[in-house]
């Protein structure tokens, strides 16, 4: 047997690779203030990933690395260093490693990192990351895209359910070109492991995260934060398995009523 | 549908994916291979308990019976070449795993064919006598169909889409007369069609009533026979369909029209590891270390049983493989840097799946790839049946299991899950 071209350590390569694409534009615009935040997360990240294979008796896995670059990319700036450690904490062993690691749960860290984080501490800022930022997050997510490791699906059913319900809303909607948003589309929304796993799920599953978050977005003025974009995320995701099993219950149908009629002949 | 070449059907698929492991084997003629040793393998058979009927270090003719099922001794093994019992195998709760045959003398067993030609009951008895009947496999479940069924309608396998396959048409079309005898043979055992299966070109055999041309074109799995059943003629677990691959057709052909076991198959041989890709003419369950021998580039190539995609190391060419693929030991990285730093990263021990769009692109059913490969993971029995893995058998996912991260072979898994089903009804 041949081996696959993917395993899980090219696949923790190549979505790191597309997290640092919009992290180096973030160090080149904020200067060194991020490499504290981005060291601290990193160490916490590989630390609680060693500490659950050592009790679980498997192998070293490195997801982890995504999840810290992705964490610091979104985190707002201000934010005390004891908040994102206590909150990236939760979010990788609650939301990923209490699973049994990435693909055996149904949320991405990240995710729950920040929802904590906003839920828990008073006062966090919105992030602000200017263009380039929003350029590279174009760039590394339409790598991704290109490598298949995002699904097209999601992003288009995303954007379609966004823009058009934004168009609609008396008065308009602020810019949906923010970095805070290409980023979280490309690594939180579109995250195969949070999503929907089926293709009609996936548009759905697009659909509703667009959807949810102009919902969420309603009185935000400028610019759409953080908040609505990881509300919006949080509350798809837990309904991915739910549009999930309703497609696997049509096709089910669809195949029953296949079955009957019988094929192309007789 | 046309006219005068009766009943044809043409379907072309989209989804799939054909993947380049190199130069497949051309045209010219089929090679005839000096194997030393055949084996009969007991994996070969899901469902099948096999006894043997000769003693180790006993002559055996060609066509002479090797081995009987236990569950119904009408169903019978026999020799692909004439030779001796070198050893039998058995493994777990004493099964046979193999019975090895050494090759080397010339009985034959001749076998009577006149009351076939013309009674149905006859011929089921010939083919079972001769191992013919080996050759179908059922869906559901991949197993030897019982000698007193009967199936919706017969899927004749004359494709071949798997990487580094040959082209069936080939070696097929100078076949044409068996071909034709065997598949107005199949007509007896079934009520229902029969369909041949080929890729677009001139028919292979002359459609009749019942007989059905299906021209299937499109990428990987087109070729294989689940595809092309659940396009044409889907199964299910109240509709039993046989399958049985074109050259055990015209075997069966040839058996009819002389009396003899044809035993060897045209097989495929190719992979980086040998020097050029070729036809050959091997006995059923060739050793695969015979047939590569003279043309590996390297000794110590890994031998695959079946294509680069579903085929697995062997000592011998499993019952349903037409095909032979030679890796190279390691392979050796070269290119463009990123391919060498790929290469040099270690490779993950384990992982999950992860739900990627490739799957569903590349799985040309109406059944749900993901939710299937996640019920197959965990063994999930009830759920992998309601997602339609009754109508599957290993090959189909064969290209899963290349796409999918987590390193876990689902074919494996389905076997697991389709032999705990058939228990569940047998019982």
């Amino acid at each position: 047997m041949t081996r696959p071209v993917w395993d899980a350590n090219r696949l923790t390569l190549a979505l790191a690779a597309g997290a640092a694409i919009p992290l180096a534009a973030r160090i080149a615009e904020t200067g060194a203030a991020l490499v504290p935040a981005l060291g601290l997360a990193l160490a916490l990240a590989l630390v609680w990933q060693a500490v659950f294979s050592r009790a679980r008796c498997r192998p070293m896995a490195w997801d982890g690395v995504v999840t810290a670059l992705v964490f610091v990319l979104l985190v707002p700036d201000g934010v005390p260093l004891w908040q994102q450690a206590l909150s990236l904490s939760f979010g990788i062993v609650l939301g990923s490693l209490i699973f049994g690691g990435r693909g055996r749960g149904f949320l991405n860290p990240v995710v729950v990192s920040l929802s904590f984080l906003l839920i828990s501490f008073q006062g966090i800022p919105d992030a602000v990351a200017g263009t380039p930022v929003l350029v590279a997050a174009g760039v590394s997510g339409a790598l991704l895209l290109a490598l298949g490791l995002v699904s097209w699906r999601i992003v288009t059913g995303f954007a379609l359910a966004a823009g058009l319900l934004a168009l609609s809303r008396p008065g308009g909607i602020a810019d949906l070109s923010s970095a805070t948003l290409l980023i979280s589309l490309v690594f939180l929304i579109a995250d195969p492991v949070a999503a929907a796993c089926t293709n009609t799920g996936r548009w759905l599953h697009g659909a509703l995260s667009g959807a949810l978050l102009i919902l969420f977005a309603t009185g935000t003025e400028a610019i759409i934060g953080l908040d609505p974009v990881i509300s919006a995320a949080f509350l798809a995701s837990l309904f991915a398995p739910l549009i999930d099993q309703g497609v696997i219950w049509r096709n089910t149908r669809l195949r029953a009523r296949r079955q009957i009629r019988g094929g192309h002949h007789g | 549908m046309s006219g005068h070449h009766g009943p044809t059907v043409r379907i072309s698929l989209r989804k799939g994916r054909d993947l380049d492991f190199g130069a497949a084997p051309g045209g010219g003629p089929a090679v005839p291979a000096k194997v030393g040793a055949v084996a009969l393998l007991g994996a070969d058979y899901p469902g099948a308990l096999l006894d043997p009927q000769v003693a180790e270090g006993e002559a055996v003719r060609l066509g002479q019976v090797l081995c009987r099922d236990r569950h119904d001794p009408r169903i019978a093994f026999v020799a692909p070449v004439a030779g001796r019992v070198r050893h039998t195998r058995r493994g777990k709760r004493r099964r046979l795993e193999a019975l090895i045959l050494e090759t080397g003398s010339d009985g034959v067993v001749k076998f009577d064919t006149v009351a076939a030609q013309s009674d149905a009951a006859a011929l089921r008895a010939l083919m079972l006598d001769s191992g013919a009947w080996t050759g179908f496999r059922t869906r559901p479940f991949g197993h030897i169909p019982g000698p007193d069924t009967q199936p919706a309608a017969i899927f004749v396998t004359a494709t071949d889409t798997n990487p580094l396959a040959a082209d069936p048409l080939v070696f097929l079309t100078p076949q044409r007369a068996p071909l034709q005898a065997g598949l107005d043979a199949l007509l007896r055992l079934t009520a229902g069609p029969v369909y041949l299966c080929q890729p677009a070109g001139p028919p292979l055999a002359e459609a009749r009533d019942r007989l059905v041309i299906a021209e299937i074109t499109g990428p990987h799995p087109a070729g294989n026979a689940g595809t092309q059943m659940h396009h044409v003629f889907p199964a299910s677990a109240d509709r039993n369909l046989w399958q049985i691959g074109a050259q055990d057709v015209a075997a069966l052909g040839h058996l009819l029209r002389t009396g003899t076991v044809q035993g060897t198959r045209v097989v495929a041989v190719a992979g980086d590891g040998l020097r050029a890709p070729g036809l050959c003419l091997a006995p059923l369950g060739a050793d695969l270390a015979d047939l590569t021998r003279d043309h590996l580039i390297t000794p110590g190539a890994t031998l695959l049983s079946g294509a680069p995609l579903g085929g697995r190391t062997a000592q011998y060419l499993r019952r349903h493989d037409m095909q032979v693929t030679a890796l190279r030991p390691s392979e050796t990285p070269s290119g463009p840097f990123w391919r060498r730093f790929l290469h040099a990263l270690p490779r993950a021990r384990d992982g999950a799946m992860i739900p990627r769009e490739a799957y569903d692109a590349a799985f040309p059913f109406a059944i749900l790839p993901a939710p299937l490969m996640r019920a197959l993971a965990v063994g999930d029995v009830e759920t992998a049946e309601r997602l339609g893995c009754l109508e599957l058998l290993e090959e189909d996912m064969a290209l899963l299991t290349w796409l999918c991260p987590s390193g876990l072979d689902y074919g494996i898994l389905l076997r697991h899950v389709l032999d705990r089903l058939a228990e569940e009804r047998s019982a």
